[in-house]
């Protein structure tokens, strides 16, 4: 389902302007990884997917929705959004409870919804802990139970909030399965991330976003090896990039791959 | 702009610059004089004249007068046509409705008390429109008000507003996973019910965590603390409060005198 932005302006009612005029296009299907600095306005842009804030001025359009005219509830049957905090986003008394909670709401038959928890459970490896309270576990295992728990609805359109921050390599192993996993099923993944590392290995295209503007927006090869547009909002290309331009290689390289590959 | 945990309005005015304890006196100087005044007027004269011209220094005539309309005047008026129909004095009744009798004297008292109240609740609007209350329990501990007391006094001030703040972050997680929210009032009443669990707990999680953070701090320490912010006390407010002791004292002179 493709989401389609139209000078999006958002300002907050306390007077912050945090978008000023945004425009773009994300595909079905697509992969996109968004950075830039703390304050950029990277969660208040998605936030404006699901509708749980409203353009100042502008449009934002899911598939044929607009989403100004639908609410958020009728918008996460499109759009699933993990939040930044597992904190804001839990509230029920046990990991079950809560992973059930998104597809129940959507509607979906009892075994269909019976079914998406087993898939999302399984894909966050979760299997062991249903019967646990969120709050009893500990905040690597929260992050994957709001993971399991949007994955769940299984929404052609799916954001993650910085998941990585704070999780350790295991769990952003795990993290990116996940969203190898979506990807094969054809979902659009948008991921806000401040780990670069993590969105040159793992997405497609990357939107650099600055002071509420858009300040880079194209493959993710193109857009992490311009060191000094990115410096703007305070991004460091990956370490293999900066590497790779040291040791005087032709190519940008983004990822150990690329890197081997030029090196050959 | 609202600031979300209290009801100060953030602005810079001769109020708001005053010291805030220099307030807390005039708010008691403005309550005792309309209540103690032997004279019929006083309480009308602070009502119409005094306090809008504070509300205008302060410059926050405009939320003075929302919080005026939609909170003090219903409830003076209400307190008005008890008194006016029931408080038994006088004989001349000017004014009859069934078995509702008001007499010339009941009227001018109901109408006295009223703009009593009505002085007494705008001062106090007037005050926490223009006073920061952290900056008030900075300056109350300064002068010597135990750092516990000035702690129940903040977190209760601020529970309404955090607990609100709370359960806005919860409902947009559930309508963020398909819970509709938009609907009429018994819809939006279920939907609050399973929320009460994780905001107690969470609201609970949070006082422990808040009664580490301030203890790492030297809460309980037992040296002479320092302040961050420097509240202001100048000349004006020392000369301020003598006068404003000075009307206080003559309030509660009069009226034992009178008596
Ligand atoms: N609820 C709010 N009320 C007022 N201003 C806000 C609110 N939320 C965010 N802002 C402001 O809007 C701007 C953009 O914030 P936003 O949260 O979208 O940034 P971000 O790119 O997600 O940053 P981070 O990387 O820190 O998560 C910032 O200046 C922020 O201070
Ligand atoms: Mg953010």
């Amino acid at each position: 389902m493709k989401i389609s932005i139209n000078d999006l302006r958002f300002t907050y009612p306390a007077g912050v302007e945090a978008l000023r005029g945004i425009s773009l296009e994300i595909n079905p299907g697509e992969q996109v990884a968004i950075v830039g600095q703390n304050g950029a306005g990277k969660t208040t842009l998605v936030r404006h997917f699901n509708g749980l804030l409203r353009p100042s001025s502008g449009s934002v359009w899911v598939g044929d929705w607009d989403t100004s005219k639908y609410s958020v509830a009728k918008l996460a049957s499109r759009v699933g959004y993990v939040f930044q905090n597992p904190d804001e986003q839990l509230f029920s008394r046990d990991v079950l409870t809560e992973v059930a909670f998104g597809p129940k709401n959507l509607g979906y038959k009892k075994n269909k919804v019976d079914e998406l928890v087993g898939c999302a459970l399984a894909l966050t490896e979760l299997n062991d802990k249903t019967e646990t309270n969120p709050y009893d576990l500990s905040p690597t295992w929260r992050k994957m139970v709001a993971l399991a728990s949007i994955i769940a609805m299984d929404t052609p359109i799916v954001i993650f909030d910085e998941p990585t921050t704070g999780q350790d390599a295991v769990n952003i192993a795990r993290i990116a399965n996940v969203i190898a996993e979506i990807k094969k099923e054809g979902k659009t993944v948008i991921t806000i991330t401040h780990d670069i590392d993590f969105c040159a290995e793992n997405f497609e295209r990357v939107i650099a976003l600055s002071n509420g503007e858009v300040l880079l927006d194209g493959e993710a090869h193109d857009v992490l090896g311009r060191e000094e547009i990115l410096a703007k909002t305070y991004v460091d290309p990956p370490q293999l990039t900066r590497l790779g331009k040291a040791l005087g290689l032709k190519e940008t390289v983004i990822n150990q791959e690329e890197f081997l590959n030029a090196l050959k | 702009m609202r600031e979300r945990l209290s009801f100060h309005i953030k602005r810079d005015s001769a109020l708001h610059r005053l010291n805030p304890l220099t307030k807390l006196l005039l708010v008691l100087a403005l309550i005792l004089s309309a209540f103690l005044t032997p004279f019929y007027w006083t309480p009308h004269i602070l009502a119409i004249l005094v306090i809008p011209i504070l509300s205008v220094i302060g410059r926050v005539g405009r939320e003075y007068l929302s919080t005026a309309f939609r909170l003090i005047l219903p409830a003076a008026t209400f307190l008005f046509l008890m008194q006016a129909f029931f408080h038994p004095i006088g004989k001349e009744i000017i004014f009859a409705f069934y078995f509702l009798d008001m007499t010339l004297e009941s009227l001018m008292f109901a109408f006295g008390n009223a703009m009593r109240i009505v002085v007494m609740v705008s001062a106090f609007t007037i005050f926490l429109l223009t006073t920061h209350p952290s900056e008030l329990m900075s300056d109350l501990s300064r002068r010597g008000l135990p750092g516990q007391f000035a702690y129940v006094i903040i977190s209760t001030l601020q529970i309404l507003p955090q607990v609100q703040a709370k359960a806005q972050t919860i409902i947009s997680a559930q309508r963020s996973r398909g819970l509709e929210t938009e609907g009429g009032f018994f819809k939006r009443a279920g939907a609050l019910i399973p929320l009460i669990g994780p905001l107690v707990f969470g609201s609970l999680v949070e006082v422990e965590e808040r009664a580490i953070a301030i203890e790492a701090r030297g809460f309980t320490s037992k040296h002479v603390k320092t302040s961050l912010h420097e509240i202001p006390d100048t000349p004006t407010d020392i000369f301020l409060r003598w006068f404003l002791t000075t009307l206080i004292a003559a309030s509660i002179g009069l009226k034992l005198w009178l008596s």
